[in-house]
């Protein structure tokens, strides 16, 4: 028995160590299967990128390695995957992505003092998931503050009808554009909640015809906006649409009956002539043949934000833990970002100017009022 | 390590309590639920509402469960069974339907699509469930206990009712037995007990929303007791060890894409499921024969 | 205004699901079969439709007809090598069940495989609607879609009644003992109906494929469509069944008018809730109650 014990914890022992003692790993529960995987495919292209170049860089002492688990982009999926990388893979920064899974492994992020980072998820409830949460990319409620002075003064748009997805994000946007529009002296006409997982709309074409407004607001994500902006186009509704960053992906971008449509973004200066911003966007585009998206960025950024923080513990002669991450995090000021330089602000989020896009043919978009 | 396993021994004893329920209705009742995965989520969303506005205690979270899963599934059971088997199959599924719009919608019991998080852990007599490894202990005495329930309704004369029934309505009437009650009473069990498991799920990940409850788990739980075999105790803990085992298996075959993983595992038992039911439709363990072997 | 468009649109939903539930129906009430994997044969007929015409650039007669021979190969392959097994030894309810719907799954994860999870629409001009009176959008698709609603129940009626073929598939429906005292195989029969019922969803489904759009897990929504409409149609009543489907698509798109979108899927369902409560039997059919 006493030997049966011996080899037991020998075998524990030997697979809990880290296979690369020195190196610098960070966790990332993305969806590798199911029916989100290609957002994590996503994902991963602007993290594989960023670790490259940081370790081209030679930024940090050890190497940095980044190691992946499915998270199927749903919540008991995560809290396994999260939990296999903080206890087998004992990491202490770890990639989330999807707001139920960041919503299920936040608890754990806080319990054993991992930090966990979203750069996907836009919903206000993304902010208050402790200490331990941050997210590199703005929460969306900041894009409609933008979004809706553009439409009612710049454009003149004052009734705005909304289709929305009746979740955490899509509460935020109709309570935000209700107050912003007002204040900005428009009109929010009608606001319609269309379920996730809706694929037919020309009811709702006919709901939001019947308002008749002068612009149609759209908060939605993924293929839904899609089969949205082309059935509001098929059914009558003809005027102009408006979104926020979820418009930035390649399905929307190309397809002919967005063109027009107006979305916010954070601002990303992709002429910023620094070298950062023009390395990111060259490689990029050489290994993918494409643009990298919002989505890319703000995972680059999640990992650039990681060697920022370990580099500064490094030369203070800091362990490099969660603890100290947090801290050390709390005490910058600024980070450079691909494109901009961003502060973190006391619950996490990240403050970033926001700026308004168009979108022309061709799946480019032109940006059409620079940020505030 | 140890963590990571004492997690997966956590949510591998909450689907086996599923499994073993579905099974109590599916394969000795012969009544077919898609609505299991509902049951479930009334459990859960009852413990989390209590435990965040009234009271932590386990014991008072689980009874509430139990019930309201149970009244509900009478509800469903009641109008539908007294007419064919495949009319409760289309109510089951409008159920499941309807439930998962009244989780994304109800907000102020559900918290919509954002869910509700910040359970706190349960209390019983004074002792709180806090660190992960009491929590499976927890979780493992109550899968005995459901074994024990389940073994003790159908080796009794409760079972044996059930068991006609299933073999033939018209000769189990004859003979006497309330065939409609005896249903009813087993689909009330069936839920409740599923209910009892939401009630573990929902302390345990301090967070529930409604991506754990839709028809692809109900698909997921129906397919852990077919394959571990219907009619048997065994079998559906034996699919829920395999089933949460493929996933990570797959993972050591070289040859599979990372992101068809998903899609793999679902034709793996979408096929297991028709093979069984051509040439062993008693399941892995019940093995030829259908007819139930308690 | 909102009303007369909100109906138009439920007309031609309606035309679309009767024609699916009366595929189902079909199916149904002549073999007993619980054909789950129905709604697959929907997806089958939508996604070869699509990589046909819009990915191949075949002309769309030709897109038609290969997703019909599709749809209907695997109706038949179906019964002939999955249920015809599983009804020489045992064919209970349950088993058959659970085969259908895993073939079900399989199908859906091997078009997800080849196609991507995401949804995919065929273009066409007619999916664009006119303005016919102020306020009243109608597609060309839309009167397509109930022109060949018409043309298939006018078909479809002209082959159970006036047909040798027809005829011996509802004496199947009735009495499948005492076909065989006539002579004729259920076997055989059955995988005509296999046929039959699997080609019907065919035009339903490129239709869809234009203006909806498709999608892998489509499946689930057709076989709700079809189950619903069949016991509200009353079991065993094609008729019963393609009034159902009409009756559940104009119901879905009229609640529109009343209630927020995400419960139109949960009105289906109300009614057939009510109906299982208060008229089990449905519209034409007898209740059996077991």
């Amino acid at each position: 028995m006493k030997k049966l014990l011996a080899a037991l914890v020998l075998a524990q022992a030997s697979i809990a160590a880290p296979a690369l003692a020195a190196d610098y790993n960070i966790g990332a529960a993305f969806p590798l299967s199911g029916p989100n995987a290609e957002y994590g495919q996503v994902f991963s292209s602007g993290v594989n990128l960023a670790v490259e170049h940081i370790n081209a860089d030679k930024k940090l002492k050890n190497k940095l390695n980044v190691v992946y688990e499915d998270s199927q982009a749903l919540p008991t999926q995560g809290v396994i995957a999260a939990n296999k990388l903080i206890n087998v893979t004992k990491t202490p920064y770890v990639l989330s992505a999807f707001t139920g899974v960041s919503k299920a492994i936040a608890p754990l992020g806080q319990r054993n003092k991992v930090v966990m980072v979203n750069g996907g998820g836009v919903g206000p409830d993304l902010a208050s998931l402790g200490e331990y949460f941050w997210n590199t990319i703005p929460l969306a409620n900041f894009e409609v503050r933008t979004m809706a002075p553009f439409l009612v003064k710049e454009k003149g748009y004052k009734r705005i009808a909304l289709v929305y997805v009746d979740d955490p994000l899509g509460q935020a946007i109709v309570k935000e554009l209700g107050t912003e529009l007002k204040a900005a002296g428009g009109e929010l006409v009608g606001s319609f909640s269309i379920p996730t997982t809706a694929q037919q709309f020309s009811g709702i074409a006919a709901r939001v015809r019947d308002t008749k407004p002068d612009a149609v607001y759209i908060a939605s994500y993924g293929n839904q906006q899609v089969q949205l902006i082309k059935q509001l186009r098929d059914n009558g509704v003809s005027q102009p649409l408006a979104s926020y960053s979820a418009f930035a992906i390649p399905s929307v971008l190309a397809l002919p009956e967005s063109k027009g449509a107006y979305y916010t973004s954070q601002l990303v200066n992709w002429d910023k002539n620094d070298p950062l911003t023009k390395r990111m966007l060259e490689d990029y585009k050489k290994k993918y043949n494409k643009e990298p998206n919002m989505y890319v960025l703000n995972y680059y950024n999640a990992v650039l934000t990681f060697a920022e923080l370990a580099a500064a513990l490094e030369k203070a002669g800091k362990p490099v833990t969660g603890e100290n991450l947090l801290a050390q995090r709390k005490a910058t000021k600024n980070f450079e970002f691909v494109g901009a330089t961003v502060s973190f602000a006391d619950d996490g989020t990240v403050k970033s100017p926001i700026q308004v896009n168009q979108i022309e043919d061709g799946g480019k978009s032109k940006i059409v009022s620079a940020a505030k | 390590m140890l963590a990571y396993l004492q997690n997966i021994a956590v949510l591998f004893c909450i689907n086996a309590i599923l499994a073993l329920t579905l099974n109590f209705i599916m394969g000795y009742a012969g009544i077919f639920s898609l609505a299991h995965a509902i049951f479930f989520g009334v459990g859960a969303y009852t413990a989390a509402y209590l435990a965040l506005h009234v009271t932590d205690s386990l014991l008072i979270c689980i009874a509430a469960s139990a019930a309201l899963s149970a009244v509900l599934s009478m509800v469903l059971a009641l109008p539908a069974l007294r007419v064919r088997g495949e009319y409760f199959v289309a109510a089951s599924l409008g159920l499941q339907v309807i439930g998962v719009t009244i989780f994304s919608e109800w907000k102020s019991v559900t918290g919509g699509l954002g869910g509700m998080i910040g359970i706190p852990p349960p209390k019983l007599f004074g002792y709180t469930f806090g660190s992960q490894a009491s929590y499976l202990t927890l979780a493992f005495v109550i899968l005995l206990a459901v074994l024990g329930i389940t073994a003790l309704l159908v080796r009794g004369s409760f079972g044996r009712s059930l068991m006609a029934i299933r073999d033939s309505e018209s000769a189990a009437q004859a003979y006497g037995k309330h065939v409609n009650a005896v249903k009813t009473l087993s689909v009330a069990v069936s839920a409740g007990l599923a209910g009892v498991a939401g009630t573990l799920y929902a302390f345990y990940m301090s967070f529930v929303n409604v991506e754990g409850f839709m028809l692809d788990m109900s698909i997921l739980l129906m397919a852990m007791v077919i394959i571990g075999g219907t009619g048997t105790l065994f079998g559906p803990i034996v699919g829920a060890a395999l089933l949460m085992a493929l996933p990570a298996a797959l993972t050591y075959l070289p040859f599979i894409p990372q992101s068809e993983l998903g899609t793999i595992q679902q034709i793996i038992y979408g096929l297991a499921m028709v093979l069984l039911m051509m040439f062993r439709p008693g399941g892995l363990v019940g093995g030829r024969s259908k007819e139930k072997s308690a | 205004m909102l009303f007369v468009q909100l109906m138009v649109n439920g007309l031609q939903t309606g035309a679309l699901y009767a024609l699916i539930a009366a595929g189902f129906s079909l199916i149904f009430g002549m073999t007993r079969i619980f054909h789950a994997a129905h709604g697959a044969t929907f997806t089958i007929a939508g996604f070869v439709f699509y990589e046909c015409f819009s990915v191949l650039q075949w002309s769309w007669p030709l897109a038609v007809v290969v997703s019909a021979i599709a749809a209907g190969i695997f109706g038949v392959l179906l019964d002939r090598w999955v249920y015809a097994v599983i009804q020489r030894h045992e064919g209970s309810f349950f088993t058959v069940f659970v085969a259908s719907f895993g073939a079900a799954i399989v199908v859906q994860n091997v078009i997800s495989i080849v196609f991507g999870r995401g949804m995919v629409t065929v273009t066409t001009p007619l999916s664009k609607s006119i303005e016919v009176i102020p306020g009243l959008f109608v597609a060309p698709m839309a009167g397509v879609a109930i022109l060949c609603a018409v043309v298939c129940f006018a078909i479809l009626q002209y082959l159970l009644t006036r047909t040798n073929l027809g005829i011996a598939l509802r004496a199947l429906g009735e009495n499948p003992n005492l076909v065989e005292v006539y002579g004729l195989t259920p076997r055989k029969l059955s995988q005509y109906v296999f046929l039959i019922g699997s080609v019907l969803v065919v035009p339903a489904a490129i239709l869809t494929a234009t203006t909806s759009g498709l999608n892998p897990s489509m499946g689930n929504h057709i076989m709700l469509i079809s189950i619903a409409a069949t016991i509200v149609g009353g079991v065993g009543s094609l008729r019963g069944a393609a009034m159902a489907g009409l009756l559940l698509g104009m119901a879905e798109n009229l609640c529109l008018a009343f209630i927020d979108p995400q419960w139109s899927e949960a009105v289906t369902f109300v009614i057939l809730f009510l109906f299982i409560l208060f008229r089990p039997g449905g519209f034409y059919g007898r209740a059996i109650v077991s």
